[in-house]
């Protein structure tokens, strides 16, 4: 279950320009729900997301996470509560260019120190669940868009992590490919994962299998 | 401790896949390195090398060589102190020796002339060092002596084949022929040397029978040397001693201080390079900070992107300084360091060609590896740290 | 002095400390605003800020300390060069002793990297925790460190700046020998009770390494540290050279003698080292490491083990003791 209490992040907070993108939000997510962040670009859902994820520090307020509290983490503790507990998809992929599919993967693998081989077949099985082992030995930057994706997907989801967050996740695909991505996600909600996306992609409200939405406003949050 | 290795595994697999394919970004950095590397190793080749020559020679030369001395300058020396000197005790192998620059005027080359006693044991050892075991009484039924390489070229260029005529202080000509060229080997310290019979020395330098450049002797108890010295310094008031120790430090003071040199030069050369790290790292082309902003968002700390960073640098360093030591190795000791040895050897009277001995000191590669990593790893320890601390989000941006 | 700091060896070493030098003088710098200004409960950017230099502290550190464990052998290395300059040495022992801040420098040094091995370990156990427990602690202990480092920079430079190669040095057959009947061995011990007392000494350090009796520990260690160097030099060092009267602690680091000084100083002060470091561990920080100890033990163990190999061997071979 994630708990967020009164959450506050302002950007450049020490200068003249200082922007509050999160005001007071306040929200709970269940386990194995699958949630919406729904808004505008600039709304904050993204801070949002990067937040709950440990990519930032929040200006004040809570995060929790299983009943841990990760918003004041140094960083060690919070890298290994993103490489452990969460998978994040990114909106422009953020994957290394230079590497190949598979090598992308094992990335996320390396601070779980883990024996090689068993990162290997990790990486193979979760290449399979995103339907992109066929191009295992690819390098990127040679991948369509909706490859990519799951290439993105496929590192997500390696660590087998309890929390995946989409940050965007169709706004790079094509329709036939945000169908595939819908699909991959209702695989992962059956797999009991909790599953938070920020988009404002229209597709999501028609779907069946969101447990909650939540709207964001210039940094505040509204329920429906 | 098996689970520590295969904990680290697939990080050294991750380290060694990304640097590899992204081989170009570094390339500048490693040519600088390799050339540095590859200029000061040869540097302290040749200076090593040549070091332990010289030293080696010193070392069979007499262990005391003592001249006469007049108004301050060195002059003949008296063969009768030979008599007092032999009475010291622990005094052994006493020689005398005649030598001198003879001057070539048509050209303004001089050859070095050394006349010793063919039949003494300290010499016919240093002898048999130069020229190998030879057929003395050919060599001394005629007038007859050694060259080496540079006279024996210089000598047929001004068509001097078979003898060569010494002009004597009383005018008259002296010819002499000449028997035998010393090894090519021998040319850094017998480049320009004549060697011959030491009556015949005493003819062309004009010296009385009586007469000897100096005298050498060994005293094997080194803990005498110093009571030796007072000893002499008592027997005659003129007298100038010089010992092998001092021989020696001379030549470690001459080769420390022209390799100082090189590395003070070195230093300035360094510390330009070190700049040019900091900055080439510093400015962490948008494509890297991406790319460790991702590895921080999938879970990697901080610590980990440090050890990343640093472990890259300390492969291309490893990797630099190996292929810069073995260029360096093939130049001086396979080419024999063309351009370079001037440097050292200086403006030779007569021109000629030397080989280094390889010298390969495990204590001059470990300095040689200091001087260079730990100035390359301080240089971009910052800007590691920089690039690893840049917040996961901001630096995909 | 110029020919000393024309020297190729003394020019990179002196060079190599100091560049690590001026990264511990930035450590000290930020080390500074991080005791000023630390404040973990605070959200803000200057704290935020403040983390991140304290990463760059400890990336410091951990690297000077890694190159300055290379460049205490390299030291050794660079004044045992110097023999050749320096008349009257025939090995480091003679160099060191060329003026009054040799001894004190070697000293220091060794010290330094003690302190600065139990830093690390401070690290990380802070690194562990989810407040930065010990920044504070650690931040000071930096702070005095870095004027040991400080001391030992200014130490560094006096030193080769102040070797005479005009004044003759005396060689370790002097140094260390009983010259006149005159013993050199502290309080008035004689050889036979030197060994009991060293492996008395070890016997008690196993023990109450073993037992985690951590105040023990700490108050044996020195003593065995004293005793185990007058042993090495006097005893054990005469089986390594075979020779009774030769009696040098750094002889036995040249090629000749198989660099098996490294070995035997090396066993001996990581084996201390983490005797230390455990001690530190359970008493201050109460966390027990079987791990630490049994490093500790086992340092320990082969150098005792060593050093009295070569007395075994040489009985085997020759039927009596030198």
């Amino acid at each position: 279950m994630i708990v967020i209490e009164n959450l506050y992040k302002t950007y450049n907070e020490e200068r003249a320009d200082a922007y509050p993108a999160l005001k007071g939000i306040n929200l709970q997510i269940e386990k194995g729900s699958t949630v919406i962040l729904s808004g505008v670009s600039g709304s904050g859902k993204s801070t949002l997301l990067s937040l709950i994820g440990g990519l930032d520090k929040p200006s004040s307020g809570k995060i929790m996470v299983e009943e841990r509290l990760i918003s004041k983490l140094p960083d060690l503790h919070a890298s290994a509560y993103r490489s452990q507990t969460v998978g994040m998809v990114f909106q422009h992929f953020n994957l290394i260019e230079s590497l190949s599919v598979e090598e992308n993967i094992i990335a996320a693998l390396i601070p779980l120190r883990l024996p090689l081989n068993k990162m290997q077949k990790m990486t193979q099985e979760s290449m399979e669940l995103a339907n992109i082992s066929h191009k295992a030995s690819q390098q990127v930057n040679a991948l369509s868009g909706g490859e990519k994706q799951r290439c993105a997907i496929a590192r997500a989801l390696v660590n087998r992590p309890n929390i995946i967050l989409c940050d965007e996740p169709t706004a790079n695909l094509d329709k036939a490919n945000t169908l595939k991505f819908i699909e991959i996600l209702k695989t992962l909600r059956q797999l009991g994962k909790t599953i938070v996306i920020a988009t404002h992609d229209p597709i999501f409200q028609a779907l069946d299998f969101i447990d909650q939405t939540y709207f964001i406003e210039n940094g505040s949050i509204r329920s429906e | 401790m098996k689970n520590k290795i295969l904990r680290y595994q697939a990080f050294v697999y991750f380290l060694t896949l990304t640097l590899w394919k992204q081989k170009v970004k570094h390339t500048a950095a490693v040519f600088i390195s390799i050339l540095i590397i590859f200029l000061l190793s040869a540097v302290l080749f040749v200076s090593s090398s040549l070091k332990q020559t010289l030293l080696h020679t010193v070392k069979q030369q007499g262990d005391f060589t003592v001249t006469r001395l007049k108004a301050g300058y060195a002059t003949q020396t008296p063969s009768s102190w030979i008599e007092q000197i032999e009475q010291i005790e622990g005094v052994t192998a006493l020689t005398t020796r005649v030598h001198g620059r003879y001057f070539y005027q048509p050209k303004g080359k001089s050859f070095l002339v050394v006349g010793i006693d063919f039949f003494d044991e300290q010499n016919s050892q240093l002898l048999e060092a130069l020229i190998g075991k030879m057929a003395l009484k050919s060599f001394l039924s005629q007038e007859s002596m050694v060259v080496g390489q540079g006279v024996k070229n210089f000598l047929t260029a001004h068509f001097y084949e078979d003898t060569f005529s010494f002009k004597t202080p009383s005018g008259a000509f002296k010819e002499v022929h000449i028997a035998k060229q010393l090894d090519e080997s021998t040319n850094l310290i017998a480049n320009d040397m004549v060697i011959m019979p030491i009556a015949l020395a005493r003819e062309i330098f004009g010296f009385d029978e009586n007469e000897v450049s100096d005298i050498t002797f060994n005293v094997p108890n080194e803990a005498e040397w110093d009571t030796i010295i007072t000893k002499l310094h008592l027997l005659f008031y003129d007298v100038r001693i010089l010992d092998k120790r001092e021989i020696q430090k001379g030549y470690e003071n001459m080769f420390n201080y022209k390799g100082g040199v090189f590395l003070i030069l070195y230093l300035v050369t360094l510390l330009t390079f070190m700049l040019i790290l900091y900055q080439r790292y510093a400015m962490v082309y948008s494509s890297e900070r991406k790319e460790i902003g991702t590895l921080r968002a999938v879970g990697w700390s901080i610590k980990e992107i440090l050890l990343y960073k640093f472990y890259e640098n300390v492969i291309i360093v490893v990797v630099s300084f190996t292929v810069g030591v073995l260029l360096a190795y093939g130049y001086v000791f396979l080419a024999n360091a063309p351009f370079l040895k001037a440097i050292f050897l200086g403006n030779a009277n007569l021109s000629y060609t030397v080989g280094f001995t390889p010298v390969l000191e495990l204590g001059l590669l470990g300095s040689l590896f200091l001087l260079y990593a730990i100035p390359f790893l301080v240089a971009v320890l910052i800007p590691a740290w920089k690039i690893a601390v840049t917040p996961p989000k901001e630096a995909m941006q | 002095m110029n020919e000393i700091l024309f020297n190729n060896q003394v020019i990179v070493y002196l060079l190599s400390e100091a560049l690590l030098y001026a990264l511990l003088l930035i450590a000290f710098v930020f080390t500074l605003t991080l005791l000023k200004s630390w404040n973990f409960s605070h959200f803000t950017q200057a704290q935020f800020r403040l983390e991140n230099r304290s990463y760059l502290v400890m990336s410091i550190v951990l690297f000077t300390l890694m190159l300055k464990m290379l460049l205490l052998p390299y030291f050794v290395y660079t004044i045992d060069s110097l023999s050749d300059l320096v008349p009257g040495a025939m090995c480091a022992a003679g160099v060191i002793k060329a003026n009054g801040y040799g001894t004190m420098l070697l000293t220091l040094k060794i010290v330094l990297l003690f302190l600065s091995g139990l830093w690390m370990g401070i690290n990380q156990l802070d690194m562990k925790t989810t407040t930065y427990r010990y920044l504070r602690a650690k931040s000071w202990f930096f702070f005095f460190l870095f004027v040991g480092l400080s001391v030992e920079m200014a130490w560094d430079i006096l030193y080769f700046t102040q070797i005479q190669t005009t004044a003759p040095v005396q060689c370790c057959s002097v140094i260390f020998g009983q010259v006149g009947g005159a013993n050199g061995l502290p309080f008035g011990l004689d050889t036979f009770k030197l060994m009991v007392l060293f492996y008395l000494l070890f016997a008690l350090l196993f023990l109450s390494v073993l037992t985690y009796n951590a105040l023990l520990s700490v108050l044996v260690a020195p003593l065995f540290l004293f005793i185990a160097y007058y042993a090495v030099v006097y005893v054990f060092g005469t089986y390594i050279y075979e020779l009774p009267t030769h009696k040098c602690p750094f002889c036995m680091l040249q090629d000749h003698y198989h660099y098996v000084g490294y070995l035997v100083w090396g066993f001996l002060l990581f084996g201390l080292f983490f005797v230390l470091k455990g001690a530190m561990f359970s008493y201050v920080f109460k966390e027990k490491s079987e791990h630490l100890n049994r490093v500790a033990l086992g340092l320990l163990s082969i150098f005792v083990l060593l050093c009295s190999a070569y007395v075994l061997i040489y009985y085997l071979k020759n039927g009596v003791l030198l």
